[in-house]
């Protein structure tokens, strides 16, 4: 129901843009993007769970509902709480359409945060800014379209590429992540060196300390936030005594 | 195992990973559209709107080669068009190995072996769907509520520079955990990651210097290719 309703404001929208100016302003930018994210998510959320509808009574491979519970709950156990932990805990540097671009394109944290960041970097917009939110979409998407057409031409061309390259080279792209990570925190320790160091600090906390695993995206952040918020603050009531 | 694995590059299945690549692509092309339309409403010109996209761009390429690796190693598991339909949306390779071998365990086979067949692997993509699905249906549904929250802080005036703060701390804290994960995994890895933190900051000063804005949109393509390096170097 309310899909159709927000279908028809929205198509009003594009039809009024397209009759009079191409500019938009920030709130339309939102609303189009609560309307397209939520399309696009919809109609993929309907096509991955038709692929297995269709396998078990199309194709009649169906497993059995038990056994389809058994699989689930046991992956359910594992992945569940981060469901709801990932999109709270990026929302705030992700913003509104980026939520809806990272979470439908995935490797949001190897790909599209580094993306946006870089992106904020270049043109100099900060997050949780409306700039730093329209240049985070621009990067993002362009980042989505890179990595779905290289995934798409590496697969159809049957990964031969891959094949012609040596292993020892293959087995380097380990590093691929840490470096992505190491450069991302020094561009923003570059601003505030200190909250680079709490950063790093719960970082390596949560991942050797007794926290549980789906726990410690959430925690890490927390704790970064409330550290460096509070550290702001002892700082400006130095600055006022 | 050779009836799962034709069943898994069957033309029926390809259908359904296509139509998820060409949604996928389709919503990235929409948002960069409403992006520059609203773009002079934030105070962004023309010229960056093309650096934004041309940054992002340049910048993916680096980790998707990496995401690429390890996704062919799903392809011998689960087929071409399951992993295009998995790493292309949502997933990440590791996880949705630990999704499709938990999946064909329930059937009693496990992931690879020689009895993987059609009931294992459909089960498997029953597993892989429905587990991330969960992401999906949150953010569809509750988007427009942390918006809403979102917009009620944002209202009073000295909250905006209190969002901007909690956003550059949240964004330092994403990158720390991960970045703590990586270092975990080994003292070549803990290097790779020093060098690129120390790399970085060279290449921003030198762009800043040199006014080579250029410089600072290939700035994560360097960093990644120092890292390799020294990966190289020391393994």
């Amino acid at each position: 129901m309310t899909i159709s309703k927000e279908m028809n404001t929205a198509t009003q929208q594009v039809s009024y843009t397209e009759t009079t100016t191409q500019a938009i302003g920030f709130e339309t930018f939102h609303t189009k993007s609560h309307f397209w994210g939520r399309l696009t998510i919809w109609s993929v959320i309907l096509l991955t769970i038709s692929l297995p509808l269709y396998l078990s009574f199309g194709l009649g491979y169906h497993p059995g509902w038990s056994a389809i519970l058994t699989g689930f709950s046991a992956y359910a156990a594992i992945v569940a709480v981060v469901w709801f932990i990932e999109p709270i805990s990026y929302y705030p540097v992700l913003g509104v359409s980026g939520t809806y671009l990272a979470f439908l394109t995935g490797n949001i944290g190897s790909m599209c945060l580094p993306s946006a960041s870089i992106a904020q970097s270049v043109v100099g917009a900060e997050p949780g800014t409306k700039k730093g939110e329209i240049t985070a979409t621009l990067a993002i998407s362009a980042a989505s379209i890179v990595n779905t057409t290289m995934l798409l031409f590496v697969i159809v061309g049957g990964s031969y590429f891959l094949t012609l390259l040596p292993e020892s080279l293959t087995s380097t792209f380990r590093f691929v992540l840490p470096a992505i990570f190491g450069g991302v925190i020094a561009q923003f320790a570059m601003q505030k060196p200190m909250w680079g160091v709490i950063g790093i600090a719960f970082g390596l906390f949560v991942n050797l300390g007794p926290v549980p695993r789906s726990l410690q995206t959430f925690l890490c952040i927390l704790g970064t936030v409330i550290v460096c918020l509070l550290l702001d603050k002892m700082k400006k009531t130095k600055e006022t005594a | 195992m050779k009836q799962a694995m034709e069943l898994a590059n069957s033309p029926v299945i390809w259908v359904f990973a296509a139509l998820v690549v060409v949604i996928v692509i389709f919503q990235a092309i929409v948002f960069i559209r409403i992006a520059s339309q609203a773009a002079p409403a934030v105070g962004m010109n023309k010229k960056e709107v093309g650096a934004a996209v041309r940054a992002g761009a340049i910048s993916a390429l680096g980790p998707s080669f990496a995401i690429i690796v390890v996704a062919i190693s799903l392809i011998t598991l689960i087929g071409d068009p399951v992993t295009l339909m998995r790493i292309g949306i949502v997933g990440s390779a590791p996880i949705e190995t630990v999704g499709a071998s938990l999946g064909s365990q329930a059937v009693g086979v496990d992931l690879g072996s020689p009895k993987f067949n059609e009931i294992a692997f459909t089960n498997a993509v029953w597993v892989m769907c429905l587990g991330g699905m969960g992401w999906l249906l949150f953010v569809a549904l509750f988007t427009k509520s942390l918006d809403k929250i979102q917009t009620k802080v944002a209202r009073k005036g000295n909250n905006v520079t209190l969002l901007k703060a909690v956003s550059t701390a949240a964004m330092i804290g994403a990158f720390s955990f991960l970045g703590g994960s990586e270092m975990i995994k080994g003292v070549t890895e803990s290097i790779v990651l020093i060098a690129a933190f120390l790399v970085m900051p060279i290449i921003i000063m030198l762009s800043k210097k040199l006014n080579a804005s250029w410089l600072r949109e290939w700035s994560l393509g360097l960093v990644i290719l120092v890292g390799l390096s020294v990966g190289y170097l020391l393994s």
